[in-house]
């Protein structure tokens, strides 16, 4: 949350390739040459979905994995605006701002990286991995509702070395992504810890729980409504742990310290 | 053919009649790697108040199937104090005219926050926000009473020599004596209007969708009524009238000016479209050339009735 030296970037990125990962879930990959350079595991872009009002907004969307000059953007479709995304074509303009907000700190040289995504809260942390975690020994943890609600196709699970749970047993582990958390710390009890998490609030409140219960330090990443996406407007707010007011999702997060955010309120699931 | 775009706006002279409206573009720093401030025509910061205010509860902002957003901020600001500690070094005064909106729940509130404000050079006028429909403290909803806003503007006008605007709130059936009493208290302009109380609801959880349960309704389903608030105003006002409420393209600016306002401010679109000062002055001149009128200023107040 100190780190504010990032500089949004306005650019107009081509669409590359759309296609469908599961059900809902969708992954773009976009020719965006000055964003997809400057994107650390965590940020976002705010991306506008259509070229007039309708939806009024911009979307904020976790930066994926980026390889050179592209970066992809995974996401479900909810509403009108994710689905005017899952519509676009190769070759279709994206007009985007990016990379907003704070990144997760990188892995210091003794700490053994845990990712802990569920659903599609895993698009930021296939970043982590990409950039901080993939060269050092680490474990990737995903829960998700069940096989037909995949966020990540079965070749990067591989690659990547991606645990599962499911809360249906459909695939991987029969239970939750915080049952394998803590599963896992109990296995690694000697090792120094570092947590990264994204996923829904409940998920969230949970891991903040089992990790500050064994003080472990946790970097979390929350989903909030945005207007500007710059810090200008303070819509974004989430409380402060210590009940001093809110912090700016956009510019103070999103990845934040889990022991510094009140999940109690206002996250959105 | 070129067109004349500069307002006199009474001793003030902008280059163009595009600002950025109160709340929507920070404190006007946020934007600088996105935006050229020299295009625009002024910009208003966020609404800022003696101490500083942590905001209302989230979620803070979303959109309606009406169309336009609504949003509970709640004047979620740094104080006068933390204003200039933080943001007087790094404001866009030296590209563009730099507006500070000040708002209180009191007249000495008011008072104070422009005291302070008066030590900071290159701010060239103030914009009072009487009308925000966020904050339920104090119960003095100030816009609604024509006595409290003479009240406001006149003790203001005697600290303070700088351009002073008058915000105003669309609820008013009428606006004419309000906005007559503040000119005779010594207010420069107007800013007609502010957001309307609003809410939404999520019939499926059965939950409001803004923490604060009501909020401010803005974007394009505001237009209509502004314009009317614009129209009114100037009937009655023989001073410069900032429009608020809707603006989304150069159109929607010529109908405002028609209706009587020589300043726009841009608010909400800002959100999707971010420069959208320098693309509506460009859609703007458009129609200037389109209707041979080589002056913008021009069409202040020229609608046929
Ligand atoms: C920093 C950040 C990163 C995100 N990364 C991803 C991602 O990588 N993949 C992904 O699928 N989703 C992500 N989201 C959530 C995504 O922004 C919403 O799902 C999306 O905005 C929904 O838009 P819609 O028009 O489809 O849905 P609608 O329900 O029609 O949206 C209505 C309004 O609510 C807002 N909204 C709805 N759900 C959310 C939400 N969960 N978080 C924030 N705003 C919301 C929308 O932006 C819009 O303003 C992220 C959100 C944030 C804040
Ligand atoms: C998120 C947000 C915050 C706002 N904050 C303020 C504020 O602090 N002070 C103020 O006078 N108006 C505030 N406004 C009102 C706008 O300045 C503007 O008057 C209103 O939104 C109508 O214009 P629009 O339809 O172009 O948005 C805010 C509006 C929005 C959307
Ligand atoms: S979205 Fe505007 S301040 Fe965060």
């Amino acid at each position: 949350m100190t780190d504010r030296n990032n500089t949004p970037i306005a650019e107009k990125g081509v669409v590359e390739q759309v296609r469908k990962i599961s059900g809902s879930v969708w992954d773009m990959t976009i020719h965006s040459p000055a964003i997809a350079g400057a994107s650390r595991a965590g940020q976002f872009v705010h991306v506008r979905v259509s070229d007039g009002f309708n939806p009024f907004l911009r979307r904020p969307l976790s930066v994926g994995p980026c390889r050179g000059d592209y970066l992809r953007l995974i996401f479900v479709v909810k509403g009108v605006g994710t689905r005017l995304l899952a519509g676009k074509h190769p070759g279709d303009i994206i007009d985007m701002i990016g990379p907003l907000g704070n990144p997760f700190p990188a892995p210091e040289t003794d700490q053994y990286p845990i990712l802990v995504a569920g659903g599609i809260g895993m698009v930021p942390l296939l970043l982590m991995d990409n950039q901080f975690v993939n060269s050092i020994d680490h474990d990737f943890l995903l829960g998700m509702r069940s096989s037909a609600h995949q966020t990540v196709d079965d070749v990067e699970i591989k690659r990547l070395k991606i645990v599962i749970a499911s809360d249906d047993g459909s695939i991987g582990y029969h239970g939750t992504v915080i049952d394998l958390l803590e599963n896992r710390l109990t296995e690694l009890k000697r090792r120094k810890i570092v947590v990264y998490g994204c996923g829904p609030v409940p998920m969230l409140q949970s891991l903040k729980e089992v990790c500050v219960s064994r003080s472990i330090p946790a970097y979390i990443s929350l989903e909030v409504s945005m207007g500007c996406g710059v810090g200008a407007c303070q819509s974004c707010a989430v409380p402060r742990a210590d009940g001093d007011g809110y912090y700016l999702v956009c510019r103070d997060g999103p990845a934040f310290r889990a022991s510094a955010v009140d999940l109690n309120a206002g996250g959105r699931s | 053919m070129r067109v004349d775009t500069s307002i006199r706006m009474g001793r003030l002279d902008l280059q163009t009649p595009l600002l950025t409206g109160s709340g929507t573009f920070g404190y006007g720093d946020e934007f600088r790697s996105l935006v050229d401030y020299s295009r625009f025509g002024g910009v208003v910061t966020k609404s800022i108040s003696l101490e500083p205010r942590p905001g209302n509860p989230p979620p803070r902002i979303c959109e309606t199937s009406a169309g336009g957003i609504i949003n509970s901020i709640g004047l979620a600001n740094l104080g006068v104090d933390g204003f200039i500690a933080g943001k007087a070094g790094v404001l866009p005064v030296d590209e563009t005219k730099l507006f500070v909106s000040v708002v209180g729940d009191s007249v000495e509130e008011f008072v104070a926050v422009v005291e302070r404000l008066e030590g900071v050079a290159g701010i060239s006028g103030y914009e009072l926000n009487v009308s925000c429909p966020n904050v339920r403290r104090g119960g003095l909803d100030l816009g609604g009473d024509r006595d409290a806003v003479a009240a406001v503007v006149s003790e203001v006008r005697s600290v303070t020599g700088r351009f002073m605007s008058v915000k105003l709130t669309p609820h008013y059936a009428v606006i004419g004596p309000v906005a007559e009493a503040a000119v005779r208290a010594g207010a420069d302009a107007f800013t007609l209007t502010n957001t309307l109380s609003g809410m939404v609801v999520d019939a499926e959880s059965r939950k409001p969708l803004l923490g604060n349960v009501t909020g401010g309704y803005s974007g394009p389903p505001l237009k209509p009524v502004a314009l009317a608030k614009v129209w009114q105003a100037a009937q009655v006002v023989d001073v410069p009238i900032w429009a608020s409420g809707g603006i989304i393209n150069g159109i929607d600016g010529i109908e405002f000016m028609l209706a009587g306002a020589s300043g726009l401010q841009l608010g909400s679109v800002l959100f999707a479209d971010y420069d959208a000062p320098v693309r509506i002055l460009e859609e703007m001149i458009e129609y200037c050339v389109r209707h041979g009128v080589d002056r913008l200023s021009d069409l202040i107040g020229r609608l046929e009735v």
